[in-house]
C-alpha cells in the first residue's frame, strides 16, 4: 500500500515536473533516489555480439570512469530472467546506479521497481519500457525522424520518380514498423514514386541477398530498394552489384561501418545513424548529476539520428559521428 | 477382379515413388503462371544458386539421417567457417609476433579440413560418448556459434577481395558465375555424384543404411557401427564447410549470424525427398529433389509477393503433406507385399 502511495506521488511530481520543469527543479531534489552507497555503476545491455551494443558497454565504461566510478558492464542476452538476476546483483552490490538497454518493455518493469525500492536510480537507454516515472530518464534514439531523414535524401537520389523495393525486418519487431512507417511517410508523398515488392528478410545478409535476386528477376525495372537496417542493406548491394546492376540506389538504417564503407565506395546512397554513443553518454552524465543532486528534466528523451550520406560519412566511425570542423 | 486392384496398387505406389518430383514440376508449372517472368533461365539459375546453400547441407544430413541421428550443428559451422575463412583472409593468422596470410587455395583446404574436425568431434561426442544426436550437436551447434562470434566479438568481415600485395586474392571464385552458372550449383552437383556414389555403390553406403536400418544386427554381420557413424557426422560438418565458404563468397561478406537455422532448411529438404527420420532409408537423388522443392517454393513466392508470414505457414504444410504421403506409401508397400506373400500360398 506504501509503496503504491510512493510510486503515485513520485508519478505526479514527475508528470507536473514535466509540465513546469524549473519550478519543480528544487522540489524533485527531495524526492531523488540515493542510490546504493557506492561509485560502482552497472551498465546492462543485451548480447555484445552486436557491435551496436557493445559500442554501449564501451562508451558507458569511458565516461563512466572519467567521472570517477567504478563501471561493470553485463550481458541479459535479451532474456528477462537473467536481466532480473543482473538487477538483484546490483542491489546486493550497492551499486550507485544502473545504465540498462532493456529486454523488454513489459518484462523489464519488475527489475526496475526492484532496483527502485532499493533506492538504485535506472537510466534506460535505447528501448523504452511501457512505464514512466519508473526510470529516471529514458534516453532513445529518434528511429522516425531518422528513417524520414534518409528517406528524404533517397527521394531526391531516385529523381523523384521511378520503381523501387522495400526489405523489412522481423516484422514481429515494433522498430520494423516504425522505421517502414516514416519511409513511407516521406516516400508516399512523391505519386511517381512506386513500389512494386515488399519483403521481409529478417534483418538478416544472406536472406537480404537472396530476396533482393529473387525481385530483380520478378522486377527488373525496379531502381531503387529501401532496407530496415543496414545489414539488409549490405546483402542488397551485393545482389545488385552481382547483377550488374549498379543503377539501383539502396538506403539502411543504423550507422555501421560495414554500411559507412558501401557509401564511401559510391555502391549505397546512405544511411541514418542511430547516436547510441552519445545516447550511453547522456545517460552515464545523467546519471552522475542526479547522484549530485539535479534530475534530468525530462525522463523521454529523443535523440535525432543523423543522415549519413557521401558527404558526411567520413565523420562516422563505430557509432561515433564527429562534427566536421567548421 | 484381384489382378486389377494389384495394378491400381502398383500405378498408385509408382505415383507415390516419384510424388516429390510431381510436385516439383506443379509447382514449376503454377509459378510460370503466377510470375511471368518466372520460366526463364536466368530465374532457374538464381534458384538452383539459392538451393546449392542447403542442398549441399541436406546431402550430409542425408547420411546422418539415415543412420538414424541428426546434425543441428551445421547452420553453426556455416557461421563459424565463413567467419574463420574471412579472419584468415583480412587479418591473417598470428603466432606470437608474426603474421602469416595463406593462398585462397590454402584456405579452402584448411576450411574443409577443419569441417571434418567438427564432424569427427561431433562423432566421437555421439559414439564414443554415448550421447544423443540431437543433444550432442545441440551443444556443437551453440559451440560454434559462440565462437563464430567470439572471432570478431561480433562485427562483420565485409569486404572480402584479399590484397594483391599478400597474394590471397580470389575468394570471390566460389560466389561468381562461371558460362553463366553459379561455382556454388557446380560444386553442389560435384557433391551429389560424389554423395550419390557414396550411398549406391561402394560398400560404405551399404554400410550407412545397414547401421540405420538395424544397428544391433549391422554389429553383428562385423560393420563396425561407430566408425561408420563418425564418418557420416564428418561428411555433414564437410558439406556445411562448403556451404560456409560459398555464403561468404557471395556476400563478400562474413557475419556471425550467418546460417543461423540453415540446418532445419538441410532437415526439410531430406525428408521431403522421403529419407525416413527412423533411419535405414534414404536417396540422394531424392534429397536433391527436396532441396528443389523447397528452392521454388521459397523464390517463386518471393517473386509473386508473397508475405514472409505466408511463406513460412505453407512451406510447414508442405513438409508435413510429404511425410503423410510418405506413411501411406510404407503402409501400402506393407500391403502389397503381405498381398504377394499370399499369392504365392
Amino acid at each position: 500500500m506504501m509503496k503504491k502511495l510512493v510510486v503515485g506521488l513520485l508519478t505526479a511530481a514527475m508528470v507536473s515536473s514535466m509540465a513546469c520543469g524549473a519550478v519543480m527543479a528544487d522540489d524533485a531534489s527531495a524526492e531523488l533516489l540515493p542510490g546504493g552507497g557506492t561509485k560502482i555503476l552497472y551498465c546492462i545491455t543485451p548480447s555484445t555480439s552486436n557491435p551496436f551494443f557493445g559500442t554501449e558497454q564501451v562508451i558507458a565504461e569511458k565516461v563512466g570512469e572519467e567521472l570517477g566510478y567504478e563501471v561493470k558492464c553485463f550481458s541479459h542476452d535479451d532474456d528477462a530472467a537473467a536481466q532480473l538476476e543482473l538487477f538483484e546483483a546490483a542491489i546486493t552490490d550497492k551499486a550507485a546506479a544502473i545504465i540498462c538497454d532493456n529486454a523488454g518493455a513489459d518484462a523489464s518493469i519488475e527489475a526496475i521497481q526492484k532496483a527502485y525500492d532499493a533506492g538504485i536510480p535506472t537510466f534506460l537507454i535505447d528501448r523504452e519500457i511501457n512505464q514512466t516515472g519508473l526510470a529516471i530518464s529514458q534516453i532513445v534514439a529518434d528511429n522516425a525522424q531518422g528513417a524520414a531523414a534518409i528517406a528524404e535524401v533517397w527521394v531526391e537520389a531516385m529523381d523523384y520518380a521511378g520503381k523501387y523495393a522495400e526489405l523489412l525486418g522481423l516484422e514481429s519487431d515494433t522498430n520494423c514498423h516504425v522505421r517502414s512507417e516514416n519511409y513511407h511517410s516521406v516516400i508516399d508523398e512523391y505519386p511517381d514514386l512506386e513500389m512494386v515488392a515488399q519483403q521481409s528478410a529478417n534483418w538478416d545478409q544472406t536472406e537480404a541477398y537472396e530476396k533482393t535476386e529473387a525481385i530483380l528477376q520478378a522486377n527488373p525495372e525496379i531502381t531503387g530498394i529501401i532496407c530496415g537496417n543496414d545489414t539488409m542493406a549490405c546483402g542488397a548491394v551485393q545482389a545488385c552489384t552481382d547483377a550488374g546492376r549498379d543503377d539501383i540506389k539502396v538506403i539502411g538504417l543504423d550507422g555501421s561501418d560495414d554500411a559507412a564503407a558501401y557509401i564511401k565506395s559510391g555502391e549505397m546512397v546512405g544511411t541514418a545513424l542511430q547516436q547510441i554513443a552519445l545516447i550511453t553518454e547522456t545517460a552515464v552524465r545523467e546519471a552522475d548529476a542526479y547522484l549530485n543532486g539535479t534530475a534530468p528534466e525530462e525522463e523521454k528523451q529523443l535523440v535525432p539520428c543523423i543522415a549519413i550520406t557521401a558527404d558526411n560519412v567520413d565523420n562516422l566511425s563505430q557509432f561515433v559521428y564527429t562534427e566536421p570542423a567548421a | 477382379m484381384k489382378s486389377k486392384s494389384k495394378n491400381n496398387n502398383q500405378l498408385l505406389m509408382t505415383l507415390l515413388k516419384g510424388r516429390t518430383f510431381i510436385v516439383l514440376i506443379v509447382l514449376v508449372i503454377f509459378f510460370s503462371f503466377a510470375s511471368k517472368s518466372f520460366l526463364s533461365l536466368t530465374t532457374l539459375t538464381m534458384v538452383a544458386k539459392h538451393v546449392a546453400l542447403y542442398g549441399i547441407l541436406a546431402l550430409g544430413m542425408t547420411f546422418v539421417i539415415i543412420t538414424g541421428g541428426i546434425d543441428l550443428s551445421v547452420g553453426s559451422v556455416v557461421g563459424l567457417v565463413g567467419m574463420l575463412a574471412g579472419g584468415l583472409i583480412q587479418e591473417g593468422l598470428t603466432i606470437g609476433s608474426k603474421t602469416i596470410y595463406f593462398s585462397v587455395p590454402l584456405i579452402i583446404i584448411f576450411m574443409l579440413l577443419f569441417g571434418c574436425l567438427v564432424g569427427l568431434i561431433n562423432g566421437l561426442i555421439v559414439t564414443k560418448l554415448k550421447v544423443a544426436p540431437f543433444i550432442a550437436t545441440l551443444g556443437t551447434m551453440y559451440i560454434c556459434r559462440g565462437f563464430a562470434n567470439l572471432r570478431s566479438g561480433g562485427a562483420t568481415f565485409s569486404n572480402i577481395k584479399g590484397y594483391e600485395g599478400l597474394g590471397n586474392t580470389g575468394f570471390k571464385v566460389l560466389g561468381s558465375n562461371f558460362l553463366g552458372i553459379p561455382a556454388g550449383v557446380f560444386i553442389f552437383a560435384i557433391l551429389a555424384i560424389i554423395a550419390a556414389i557414396l550411398l549406391k555403390k561402394v560398400p560404405f553406403g551399404w554400410y550407412v543404411l545397414a547401421v540405420g536400418g538395424n544397428e544391433k544386427s549391422a554389429r553383428l554381420s562385423g560393420i563396425k557401427a561407430d566408425k561408420v557413424k563418425i564418418i557420416v557426422y564428418i561428411i555433414s560438418a564437410f558439406c556445411a564447410a562448403w556451404v560456409g565458404m560459398i555464403n561468404t563468397a557471395q556476400l563478400s561478406a562474413a557475419h556471425p549470424a550467418s546460417g543461423d537455422g540453415w540446418e532445419m532448411n538441410a532437415i526439410a529438404a531430406t525428408v521431403l525427398g522421403g529419407t525416413s527420420m527412423a533411419g535405414g532409408s534414404g536417396t540422394i537423388i531424392g534429397t536433391i529433389v527436396g532441396a528443389f522443392v523447397i528452392g521454388v517454393i521459397n523464390d517463386g513466392m518471393t517473386m509473386c509477393g508473397v508475405s514472409e508470414f505466408w511463406q513460412k505457414v505453407i512451406r510447414g504444410c508442405v513438409i508435413i503433406l510429404a511425410v503423410v504421403i510418405d506413411q501411406t506409401q510404407r503402409n501400402l508397400q506393407a500391403k502389397m507385399a503381405l498381398q504377394a506373400r499370399n499369392e504365392n500360398k
